[in-house]
């Protein structure tokens, strides 16, 4: 068959007998596509710097525990501090 | 991955096929189904030491002597011999000098430890495995009456001098150490230590300190930061010159050294109890939006028990990261008891870095249960360089064992389901009366809450985690073997042993038996009532396991067997 691969055994030698490798005189009209992005919306900023997250997962989900406790009572931690600004605790007033 | 159970097979297709990514390790570790420690070696010859622990690289094993004076440090090796004659190949016998302890394993040295009067904690090991370096702890005899010193707590025993040793495993030379006095920590098990990468991290029960010392690649110990009374470095200046300014430290002597504990005389607390009471005080703050009811819930949750919230001691800790501390509190009485399990406990997470605390769980908290169900990994905290640690089977990582935790959990709760239900038909009956009706309310209360409150807590008593208490074998990883936790498992302690063979029964190939640990003949007659202990030393790495027999939990072994592939 003239194939680059010469004479090697094979299952069927009718198989890829339809197959004409390419060669340089009979260049193969198929041009492969390409794609182009028709917006620059999903650029990544130029100076984004990929790197791993330093805290591991169990300490992250420690942090977004306690957070989502205070954000949710955003409300009352903004009169925590006291308005003289020092940390005595107040006594009750009942 | 392998399509065949057949070693030479697998190894064809380990040279054509590359395992799916992220599962080298555990294609690899599949060859320990063919290579298992099925021959045993009964009633071994060895030296009289007390034997310990194979290092986690599988390069060392480490004895004390059986005075508790020496390190006694050996190489696993593998055993080799030459047989004479036809027929070596089938012969079933070992030849006897193949038989004895010194084919498997190379003594490399005998170095003293411990001078006259202390003897070596026989619990206590810590190995860094990146410049092969270990850690010893030795310790005087506990003071029976300790006085009360400055900044010591009462209710916690003494001891004059305890000290941690540093080595390097390779010669047995002594880097450095580090020395408590008068002091208590709790080494048994590494409960009181626990080393993260080139961290070392040790409770101080006594004086309420945990000590940060970092291991130098020089093999220097160097204290980092104390963390107790104070939780910076520059804590302790700061109070004391505002304090002289202030005035109101005049009855205290100042020694010009340091331990200048605040005691009851001081109008403030100081370091980490200064930032737990504010952690809970601010968490209760935030919890309301309402100015009185925020009062009202102070008082009940906050000031009612401020006392025993003053007076929670810090009894183990563990790194989470290199920043991050897990602080277990509780009360003083259980310091230097072991039976934790059903008294109450207290868990922080504490920034070491900002000095925060970041999070709080009271007793048996779901949260906290949550984290642990779902993240046990990362509780044990391994370091970056020991590759394999992280892949010691536990709830987390390995389906198995979650199923084996979710039917426990189930148990747990099912039996609670089953008694309300009966509880409830018994309510039903014609003939209830109101005592009948008042005994069903306090039992189903105490199914509902109890129980499964019960196993939440029985689960986090083992937090913090104890460092390096794990084998990290793989024979021991569930997703390969199936086998009796009540036997053996990966933590080593001395189990109570049982006359039939232990079993190791292949995960994939279910029901085949792979390889049985069969701790001695079949005891029968005069041995037969008479309880036994066995406790196993699995190498590493290596097709080899050690098992001992012991009559008594306090008394040397009676007999050791080698378990290895012949």
């Amino acid at each position: 068959m003239g194939s680059m691969l010469g004479n090697l055994p094979s299952f069927d030698p009718h198989n890829f007998s339809q197959l004409r490798p390419s060669d340089p005189s009979n260049p193969s009209k198929m041009v492969p596509s390409t794609y182009r992005p028709t917006h620059s919306r999903t650029l990544p900023p130029p100076d984004q710097v990929i790197a791993t997250e330093a805290k591991n997962i169990l300490i992250r989900n420690i942090y977004q525990r306690a957070e989502e406790k205070l954000r949710s009572k955003r409300a009352a931690t903004e009169h925590l501090i006291p308005e003289h600004g020092c940390k005595q605790t107040r006594p009750s007033t009942s | 991955m392998f399509k065949t159970n057949n070693v030479a097979s697998r190894i064809f297709e380990r040279q054509i096929r590359t395992p799916a990514p992220g599962t080298s390790v555990h294609s690899a570790r599949r060859f320990y189904e063919n290579l298992v420690p099925s021959f045993t070696i009964y009633d071994v010859e060895c030296p009289d030491h007390s034997f310990f622990k194979f290092t986690d690289d599988g390069q060392y094993f480490v004895c004390f002597s059986r005075n508790r004076q020496d390190l006694i440090v050996y190489r696993p090796t593998w055993l080799s011999f030459s047989c004479k004659g036809e027929d070596c190949d089938n012969n079933q016998e070992l030849p006897p000098q193949a038989k004895r302890f010194e084919s498997f394993f190379t003594q490399l040295y005998v170095k003293p430890l411990a001078s006259c009067n202390e003897l070596i904690c026989k619990d206590f090991f810590l190995y860094m495995e990146s410049n092969q370096y270990g850690i010893f702890a030795t310790s005087t005899a506990q003071i029976q009456d300790a006085r009360g010193t400055d900044g010591a707590i009462l209710g916690v025993p003494s001891f004059e001098k305890i000290t941690i040793h540093l080595f390097r495993l390779e010669d047995g030379f002594k880097l450095d150490e580090k020395v408590f006095h008068n002091d208590c920590v709790n080494l048994t098990h590494n409960m009181g230590a626990f080393l993260y990468d080139d961290l070392l991290a040790v409770v101080s029960l006594r004086y309420q300190t945990i000590h940060i010392l970092q291991i130098r690649d020089s093999g220097n110990l160097v204290d980092v930061r104390a963390i107790g009374a104070y939780c910076r470095e520059d804590d302790e200046l700061f109070l004391n010159s505002s304090s002289q300014l202030a005035g109101n430290r005049g009855d205290l002597v100042d020694n010009g050294t340091n331990h200048d504990q605040p005691n009851s005389n001081n109008s403030f607390l100081s370091g980490i109890k200064q930032r737990l009471l504010s952690f809970i005080f601010r968490e209760i703050w935030s919890e309301e939006t309402d100015q009185t009811q925020r009062v009202q819930c102070l008082k009940k949750k906050f000031y009612f028990h401020f006392q025993d919230y003053v007076d929670l001691v810090i009894l183990k800790v563990q790194f989470l990261d290199r920043h991050h501390l897990l602080i277990k509190f509780g009360s003083v009485d259980v310091g230097a008891s072991r039976n934790t399990d059903q008294l109450p406990a207290f868990f922080a997470v504490y920034n070491m870095e900002t000095t925060e605390i970041v999070a709080f769980y009271q007793n048996a908290a779901d949260e906290l249960y949550l984290l642990f169900e779902r993240f046990c990994d990362h509780f044990h905290a391994t370091s970056i360089n020991s590759m394999y640690m992280n892949f010691i089977s536990s709830h987390s990582n390995n389906i198995y064992a979650l199923e084996q935790l979710k039917s426990m959990k189930n148990k747990a709760t099912s039996v609670s389901q089953v008694l309300i239900s009966l509880s409830e038909v018994v309510t039903s009956l014609p003939f209830y009366s109101f005592l009948v009706y008042l005994w069903n309310s306090l039992w189903i209360f105490f199914l509902i809450r109890i129980l499964p409150g019960m196993f939440v807590k029985k689960m986090l008593s083992s937090l913090p985690l104890n460092c390096q208490s794990m084998s990290p074998s793989p024979y021991f990883d569930q997703s390969l073997f199936r086998f009796d936790e009540k036997l053996i498992s990966a933590t080593d302690r001395p189990r109570q042993s049982t006359d039939h063979p232990i079993r190791f029964i292949s995960r994939r190939q279910p029901n085949i038996l792979k390889f049985k640990i069969k701790t001695g003949p079949e005891f029968g007659g005069a041995d037969g009532r008479s309880k036994k202990y066995s406790h196993f030393l699995f190498h590493p790495a290596w097709p080899l396991a050690l098992s001992f027999i012991q009559p008594s939990l306090f008394l040397p072994p009676s007999a050791v067997n080698i378990h290895f592939r012949r």
